[in-house]
């Protein structure tokens, strides 16, 4: 059993040093918000993590959920907590007024997931999907359909739930076979979705799903893809005929539904049709970034528990025995310390990335012309990083959580096992990191000729400038010059590169994606170094919080930063031995 | 009717102190703050009393420096309808925060008072009985229900050996206890209306009253540390310590 | 220097701990008297004048006074008080209702809970749930206080000799009336001042296996506490919660079974004589403040234990 505590000193110092939230609310149209109030947010979503979400994380994993004669039954105690959840108004927080929503920054939004997400993983994605159906709805919905299901939606009186993948479309929806026949005013939906996260449960009065499907009439591939909304009961109250038939048997998240949706088998379910036909993928893509970036937060929160687990445990397991016989707690191990330095330093890097990147969308859509399109970009850019890197960095922290236990690790009763296994899907779901990398290399790179990474690396280039003219950092840039440079050569490796070998990007795409993730986590605990300093040297805030940071930051160019150089190595390496074998000597 | 309910700032009752080196108190540099949970009660008593149309308004107050503005502000998210910040140093000690409070009483004119029954820093549990006193009002200490018809308040308190219930007749004061409620999380939207409600300063000159200084601080100690003692291998070796080593059964 | 402490009774019987009361009374010095308020309390005074270093017993009898509410009493003492150096009381539910008003009404400090005298106008407390302890001195002429029981020995009961004396009551109406009272309804002491406690924590697995903590405090004649761990899931009342924020403890014997001990639980018991822990986990924190820890199966451990006593 570990107790959580939401790590709002760091959320707030990123949130104000690096975000600069309050310049952020005041120029992008967020008048009422302020780091004050994101400073009561915190502590009440804190409380609410801390005493109700956290302490059914196990029983969510040990309990799991059942398929039962009136649907999903969720694990027991999730009801309440959700509608505690609900009532006090969280499912709100960035939505329009228009439709009961606090509208709040998304950079808040995805600070205040990361408790949930901490807290209870497995019941946060609840909430996280039913975000997604807002979206869609918000952007792309009629004035009817928001009307009809927004408001609900946003208080969080009904969930939503996103149905894409399906047997055999699962990266590629361009093979989507369910099918949306047109039945009046509405469509008759027939198909079979799989990976449907909270497709069923008892939580709520309503389920609303977003589902795709081909239209009789649709084109071949992506182009033939519509998106409609599927209720699991009608306006009139009945049930409409969509259910979930099997629940998957998983590594991990036991304590969230994973269901078989079958659409249709009693001739159809009553769906409406989202926006325009056929432009259902289009809109997927929409909403992609602001998804993707979500889970590269689930990433940091996993990591964020699985840290103070271990960080516990190290300190009250007593296994070192001194002189007189007295014993001692690992902590004091040099490579127990050096296990929580990675740990701490890497949560808190990924924190900076996440919030950052964040706040580029609030940005983007806060501004209006060239500067919009800049911070467009920049979300472009960060989306697969965030998603890619962060998921990737939380195996390898939830990995040393564990190994910090020694054997009590292994034994499912500590607790730390749970987090290893809960964070394997993050890799995973909303495009696996191979996806992330294609997407990095691919269209966020070669497509615009990798002048949005140039434009970042310059970004980069003046906070090392910066570390230098302060002369206080010399770790951290020398560190910064050498992986700044790394990132420079692998950019223009790939662009000089990958006309004439075209299994490049694809063979170097995920150390790509893994090296930049470093660099950027490297840039912003540089950035926080000098913030720190400053704050230090104004006599302004908790002298050891920020001496922590600045030794984090330091930690992490030291330890961290400096992998770039064998991942410019590896990329260097090219395609040739990747695709040397030939494949009947696999 | 109007209810007046007391929010004390303290150090988070998750936060361990430490005592400062020098003894001269403990540290809370830098220490998460929160408001102190018998006053999160008190709240909640007054709030529930306006959501079941008995008070018509909810005037939380704090005496200290302006940090203590941010538990009023939890106080306004809760429910509380607006917030009054008496200005003093932080920690005025007791009788001084009840004259100060005596004096605004008199012209807010609540109908109710509800303080917590102690704040879990100083632990003295005496402000709400010391105020009573100086207001001549009658008081229900360490309150596990409360309920009201006409102009009659009845209390339960929890006292030693079970429970005792009062009958007060109105203006009174209650302190409260664990069991009188669960207080609630303040929800976003009221968070967000919170920014909104009216939060006054008022100080110590205003309300006519001169603090002074009843007591000393001298020094502050870390208790004596307990040490371990033995792990016995049985409930009869337990046993037998108990009757033959510590004697206590 | 004169000392008026305030005794604890039901008009009955004096309760014990006027003793320890009368004991920091000692500690301080100077000639000590009893104020005995109540109804048909003659009896009261008389075992209080029997109480050794006792020089005076005053006995107010009233019906004002029957239930002993803070507003009459406080009055009473508080005219009363002004003769006095010192004022005191045990940190009881009874004095602690009553003392800060006595002090307001004296327009000086109440000092609570006191668990040691330094000297005539310094006394030591414990703050922060017993996480730190304070060196107070009073600036005031009559120094109010309260006193932790479990801090100072009893006086003995008997040896003393004083003269009661009766005094006025005041016949002042007041605007609290008492309605009616449900004292322990189980023979058990009261968690607050009990010798022995047996607490049961989350390891009881259920409010029916927590029947096993109550076989066992009968069978000590011990008072029933939980961890909030036990209370938050259910397996008992919340009055039953020792630590930072329910009732803080110290026993004699402070039994502790299947608490893993938690920072605020063991602020809340800490101070106890005795220390016993039962707990599966030899890991659990408990076991670094208990006297005698057994690892054990609480189920296997408790039943045996029960028929060994």
């Amino acid at each position: 059993m570990s107790d959580y505590k939401h790590p709002y000193r760091d959320a707030l110092f990123v949130l104000n040093e690096l975000v600069d939230f309050d310049k952020l609310c005041a120029e992008h149209g967020f008048a009422d918000a302020n780091l004050e109030l994101v400073s009561a947010i915190f502590d009440e979503a804190g409380k609410l993590g801390s005493e109700v979400l956290a302490p059914l994380n196990r029983v969510g994993d040990t309990q799991g959920v059942s398929l039962t004669e009136k649907g999903v039954q969720e694990t027991a105690g999730f009801a309440e907590a959700y509608h505690q959840f609900q009532e006090s108004g969280w499912p709100s927080l960035t939505a329009p007024e228009a439709f009961g929503g606090q509208n709040l920054p998304n950079v808040v939004g995805t600070a205040v997931n990361e408790i949930w997400h901490s807290a209870n993983l497995s019941f946060a994605l609840c909430p996280m999907l039913t975000q997604g159906a807002i979206e869609s709805i918000l952007h792309h919905g009629s004035d009817a359909l928001k009307e009809a299901y927004l408001s609900r939606l946003v208080s969080g009186e009904w969930t939503g739930t996103m149905n894409l993948t399906e047997p055999d479309a699962g990266s590629d929806l361009a093979a989507v076979k369910t099918r949306a026949v047109p039945n009046g005013d509405h469509y008759l939906i027939t198909g079979q979705k799989i990976f449907i996260t909270w497709g069923d449960h008892q939580m709520t009065d309503n389920i609303i799903h977003l589902v795709l499907a081909r239209l009789p009439d649709a084109p071949f591939g992506v182009k033939g893809i519509s998106l409609f909304i599927v209720p699991k009961f009608l306006p009139d109250g009945s049930r409409n005929d969509a259910q979930c038939v099997s629940l998957e048997h998983k590594l991990g998240i036991h304590g969230s539904p994973t269901c078989v949706m079958s659409f249709g088998d009693k001739g159809g379910a009553i769906g409406y049709l989202v926006g325009e036909a056929h432009k259902g993928l289009a809109y997927m893509f929409t909403m992609m970034n602001h998804a993707r970036q979500g889970v590269g937060l689930q990433g940091l929160s996993i990591a964020e528990r699985s840290y103070q687990q271990a960080l516990q445990y190290a300190k009250d397991r007593l296994q070192g025995t001194n002189k007189d016989g007295s014993r001692y707690p690992i902590i004091k191990f040099p490579d127990i310390r050096r296990m929580l330095m990675v740990m701490k330093s890497a949560t808190e890097a990924m924190r900076a990335l996440a919030l950052v990147s964040a706040a580029e969308i609030d940005r983007a859509h806060g501004s209006e012309g060239e500067a919009a399109q800049t911070h467009q970009n920049r979300v472009e850019l960060l989306t697969p990083i965030v998603k890619g890197w962060l998921t990737e960095l939380a195996q390898e922290i939830t990995y040393l959580g564990t190994q910090i236990h020694g054997g009590m690790g292994f034994i499912e009763e500590t607790g730390s096992a749970q987090h290893y296994r809960d964070a394997r899907i993050l890799t995973i779901y909303e495009g696996t990191t191979g996806i992330q990398a294609l997407d990095l290399v691919g269209r966020k790179t070669l497509v615009n000729k990798g002048e949005h990474l140039a434009s970042l690396l310059e970004e980069i280039g003046q906070t090392l400038s910066a570390l230098e003219a302060s002369g206080q950092f010399p770790v951290q840039a020398k560190a910064l010059r050498a992986s700044l440079a790394d990132g420079q050569a692998a950019r223009q490796l790939l662009l000089d590169k990958s006309a004439e070998d075209a299994a490049l990007a694809g063979s170097i795409s995920v150390n790509y994606m893994m090296l930049f993730g470093y660099l950027c986590g490297g840039w912003l605990m540089s950035q926080a170094a000098l913030k720190a300093q400053a704050l230090l040297e104004a006599n302004s805030g908790d002298p050891a919080f920020l001496n922590a940071k600045l030794t984090t930051s330091r930690f992490y160019a030291e330890h961290l930063l400096t992998r770039t150089g064998s991942l410019l190595a590896v990329i260097q390496a090219g395609s040739a031995s990747i695709l040397a074998l030939p494949e009947d000597q696999f | 009717m109007k209810v007046l309910v007391t929010v004390k700032r303290v150090i988070d009752y998750n936060v361990k102190v430490r005592v400062k080196a020098d003894h001269s108190d403990v540290d809370l540099a830098n220490v998460k703050m929160a408001m102190n949970p018998f006053c999160e009660i008190a709240v909640e008593a007054a709030i529930r009393l306006k959501e079941a149309g008995i008070a018509t308004e909810v005037v939380a107050v704090s005496v200290g420096s302006a940090s203590c503005q941010e538990q009023l502000r939890t106080a306004l998210a809760l429910g509380a309808d607006r917030a009054i910040q008496i200005d003093t140093p932080d920690n005025p000690e007791s009788l001084e925060v009840a004259k100060l409070l005596a004096a605004l009483i008199q012209a807010e004119q609540p109908s109710l008072v509800i303080t917590g029954k102690q704040a879990i820093d100083t632990d003295n549990n005496q402000t709400g009985q010391m105020l009573a006193a100086l207001l001549d009002w009658p008081q229900a200490t360490f309150a596990s229900a409360i309920s009201l018809s006409g102009e009659q308040l009845e209390v339960t308190r929890e006292v030693d050996g079970g429970l005792q219930t009062l009958s007060l007749s109105l203006p009174a004061l209650v302190t409260t206890d664990l069991r009188l409620n669960e207080p609630r999380y303040a929800s976003l939207p009221n968070i967000m209306k919170a920014k909104k409600k009216p939060l006054e300063v008022k100080t110590p000159a205003e309300l006519g009253v001169s603090l002074k200084a009843h007591t000393r601080l001298i020094k502050v100690e870390a208790p004596a540390e307990r040490q371990a003692g033995i792990k016995v291998d049985s409930v009869e070796a337990l046993v037998d310590k108990l009757r033959n080593q510590a004697r206590v059964i | 220097m004169s000392i008026l402490v305030i005794a604890e009774h039901d008009n009955r019987a004096l309760n014990s701990v006027t003793l320890n009361a009368l004991q920091a009374a000692k500690a301080i010095g100077g000639e000590i008297q009893v104020l005995v308020a109540g109804h048909h309390c003659q009896a009261v005074a008389e075992q209080a004048a029997a109480v050794a270093g006792v020089s005076k017993v005053l006995l107010a009898d009233s019906p004002a006074y029957e239930h002993r509410l803070a507003e009459p009493l406080s009055k009473l003492i508080a005219t009363l008080g002004k003769d006095y150096s010192h004022v005191l009381a045990p940190a009881s539910t009874s004095g602690k209702n009553l003392m800060p008003r006595v002090a307001a009404l004296l327009d000086v400090a109440q000092i609570s809970d006191i668990t040691a005298v330094l000297s005539s106008d310094t006394f030591q407390r414990p703050i922060y749930a017993g996480n730190a302890v304070a060196t107070v001195q009073s600036l005031d002429a009559i120094k109010v206080l309260t006193v932790r029981s479990t801090a100072f020995e009893a006086v003995a009961a008997s040896g003393g000799a004083a003269a009661v004396e009766a005094v006025t009551a005041s016949a002042v109406p007041e605007r609290s009336r008492f309605v009616s009272e449900a004292l322990a309804v189980s023979d058990r002491p009261n968690l607050g001042s009990a010798k022995v406690v047996v607490s049961g924590g989350r390891g009881l697995g259920s409010a029916e296996n927590f029947a096993l903590i109550e076989q066992l405090a009968d069978k000590l004649g011990a008072a029933v506490g939980a961890s909030r761990a036990a209370v938050d899931a259910g397996f008992t009342a919340n009055d039953r919660q020792v630590g930072q924020t329910g009732t803080i403890v110290a026993p004699e014997l402070y039994l502790a079974v299947g608490i893993s001990g938690a920072i605020q639980h063991l602020a809340g018991m800490k101070e106890s004589k005795i220390i016993v822990a039962i707990n599966k986990d030899p890991e659990a924190p408990i076991f670094q403040v208990a006297d005698y820890g057994l690892v054990a199966d609480l189920f296997e451990a408790v039943p045996e234990l029960m028929r060994q006593l």
